[in-house]
């Protein structure tokens, strides 16, 4: 007896983590996370160097003498551009979010019945749901090019960001995690006389927070690197995205300002990245129910 | 006097959730179900873009391009075989990867946010207008840092390949099937790839263990569960719904990005023969979804729902 209460305690002192194995753990992490970051610390430098550093060679990853020079250069250029600078970052607002929400709501209210009624024809919109997120959308820009211009929205903000709203991929991430939701979840709310439209949006939607959240991440990254190329042809309707490459595609002395650039492009998203992270922390400590 | 039939409770239930599905659907039915349409189209016959209103015509083939495609096109097959053949390497070890680092990141410890956004970087980093801009300013830099990599990447290789061989040599003398082997290295010359691809996967599966009630795990521990029994006993059993989940975002993810694509889309925009390429894109679509059913069917037998 004595002896296997003692090799319980033995084995349970090998299973749980100890020291050794966290440190292993954060070393691992540490090694990964530094060859994930090393672009981003290539980046940030790049634009904090005067540019005889950024034409030195062999190059160097940190900046020596550190300037806000490029960011200057660049906002004379700004200055410079043919439509007002402001418009431009109006456009990628109105595209990114548009977008963004669009997609999280429509998805989301898509999703809800397919995970949570039963109705006919649900598995096979299911299946097509699915095969429309394995077909290369890449391909297909002839035919996506003929229904714009077949509903007449070339030109306009709608040509980028409808196709967004209805992408078969949020509503697949959706569906997967209304699917954990308790039905007596629901069931209860149901009984206290919510109608659906209100189960969906105070029951349903603040449960499944990080999944939204999530989605949206995904989804402003997508948006965020849309340059709009192939739809808008007017000047005043082009994304911040647009006008950017223009100026750092301005040959070797716009190098300053093209490093800038590539730190101004990169930082929004992770910015928006960390802003909901912190969100998906909050809410989840609150959530589950008692049987 | 009521001629009108009755509904069942759940079947008026389900018409609501027609109209919650219909904006959806609509956009969906326009954009994408069409241009698959046209796609299929494009695929029996020969596509000449016409100059004008955006007009092009379509020439009846029949099923020669197919034809073509598998009986006397260069390099489709192989490419076809080598994308799928990756796509069944790396998805495992990017499903594998990207939970345990969820279960890393989704403990409690100082500066979690930072290193969370760190893993999420890839995604961000992988986008065509960053790639487009960092491959700017390296470019206008006179490639320093793309010789400067070659270099080192160079000698490291040379290194390495020792190294390997001698490993490689050693393990097949203990009796290891060469397959696994050959798995184990191919593994270990993707593990970039593999980091930088599971980006929204880690996030993914985060979300799915924030929506763990944290009950069950105080459950566990009154129990006296271990860790380990924990992990075996709770979380993954209400992880795998999300491993499907993770799964297809995975193979879609790869797909998208896998030289299949490549093929096609230089197929129809440096050759302009979109009649080709809409036939390799349909091909290929259609390989990966039986690849895609099959998987699912296989984990979805040992997957615990909630309800």
């Amino acid at each position: 007896m004595k002896a296997i209460k003692l090799f319980r305690v033995k084995r349970e002192k090998r299973l749980n983590r100890s020291m050794a194995g966290n440190t292993l753990l954060f070393l691992l992490m540490i090694a990964c996370g530094l060859a994930m970051i090393l672009p981003l610390v290539m980046v940030v430098n790049n634009c904090l160097k005067p540019l005889d550093e950024l034409f030195q060679y062999p190059p160097k990853i940190f900046v020596r003498n550190p300037t806000l020079e490029n960011f200057s250069d660049l906002f004379r250029l700004m200055n410079d551009s043919w439509v007002p600078f402001s418009r431009y970052i109006l456009n990628t607002i109105l595209i990114t979010g548009g977008g963004m929400l669009g997609h999280v709501i429509i998805a989301s209210l898509a999703a809800y019945p397919l995970a949570k009624h039963r109705f006919p024809g649900k598995d096979t919109l299911f299946r097509m749901v699915v095969l429309s997120m394995m077909f290369s959308w890449t391909v297909t820009q002839i035919p996506q090019y003929v229904i714009i211009s077949w509903l007449h929205i070339n030109n306009t903000y709608m040509a980028l960001i409808l196709p967004a709203c209805s992408f078969g991929m949020g509503l697949y991430l959706m569906k997967q995690f209304m699917e954990q939701l308790p039905d007596s979840l629901m069931e209860s709310a149901r009984l206290d006389g919510a109608n659906e439209w209100q189960v969906f949006w105070q029951i349903v939607m603040p449960n499944v927070k990080p999944a939204w959240l999530t989605l949206a991440i995904f989804q402003f990254q997508q948006m965020w690197g849309n340059t709009g190329s192939t739809f808008l042809r007017d000047e005043e309707l082009k994304p911040l995205q647009y006008a950017l490459f223009q100026i750092s595609a301005g040959g070797a002395a716009r190098a300053g300002a093209a490093a800038a650039v590539t730190f101004i492009i990169a930082a929004v998203p992770i910015t928006f990245f960390l802003i909901c992270q912190k969100n998906v922390l909050e809410t989840m400590t609150t959530s589950g129910i008692k049987e | 006097m009521k001629e009108k039939r009755k509904l069942t409770l759940t079947q008026k239930r389900g018409l609501k959730g027609y109209l919650f599905i219909l904006p959806w659907f609509i956009g969906f039915a326009i954009f994408y179900v069409r241009s698959l349409i046209m796609t299929v189209e494009f695929s029996f016959a020969k596509l000449t873009v016409s100059p004008g209103a955006g007009g092009y015509s379509l020439e009846g083939k029949g099923l020669e391009n197919y034809l073509y495609a598998f009986r006397a096109h260069g390099s489709f097959k192989q490419t076809l075989t080598s994308s799928v053949g990756n796509m069944l390497i790396d998805v495992p070890l990017i499903l594998f990867f990207s939970l345990f680092m969820a279960l890393l990141l989704n403990q409690k410890f100082r500066g979690r946010g930072i290193v969370r956004a760190i893993f999420f970087l890839p995604v961000i980093l992988n986008s065509d207008a960053l790639k487009a801009a960092i491959s700017l300013s390296e470019a206008m830099m006179n490639g320093g840092i793309a010789t400067q990599a070659a270099e080192v990447s160079g000698a490291a290789s040379s290194v390495l390949a020792f190294d390997l061989d001698y490993l490689i040599n050693m393990f097949v003398n203990f009796g290891l099937p060469v397959k696994v082997l050959s798995y184990v290295t191919a593994a270990v010359g993707r593990i970039n790839d593999i980091i930088s691809a599971s980006g929204v996967q880690i996030i993914i599966f985060i979300a799915a263990l924030q929506s763990i009630p944290s009950s069950m795990y105080e459950v566990a521990r009154i129990e006296g569960a271990t860790a380990y029994e924990t992990f075996w006993k709770v979380t993954l059993p209400l992880v795998m719904p999300h491993v499907i989940t993770n799964m297809v975002y995975t193979i879609v993810d790869h797909f998208s990005r896998s030289d299949v694509v490549e093929l096609a889309y230089s197929t129809a925009f440096t050759e302009f023969n979109y009649g080709l390429s809409a036939v390799f894109s349909i091909i290929s679509t259609v390989v990966t979804l039986l690849i895609l059913a099959l998987l699912v069917r296989a984990i979805q037998k040992n997957t615990f729902y909630y309800n």
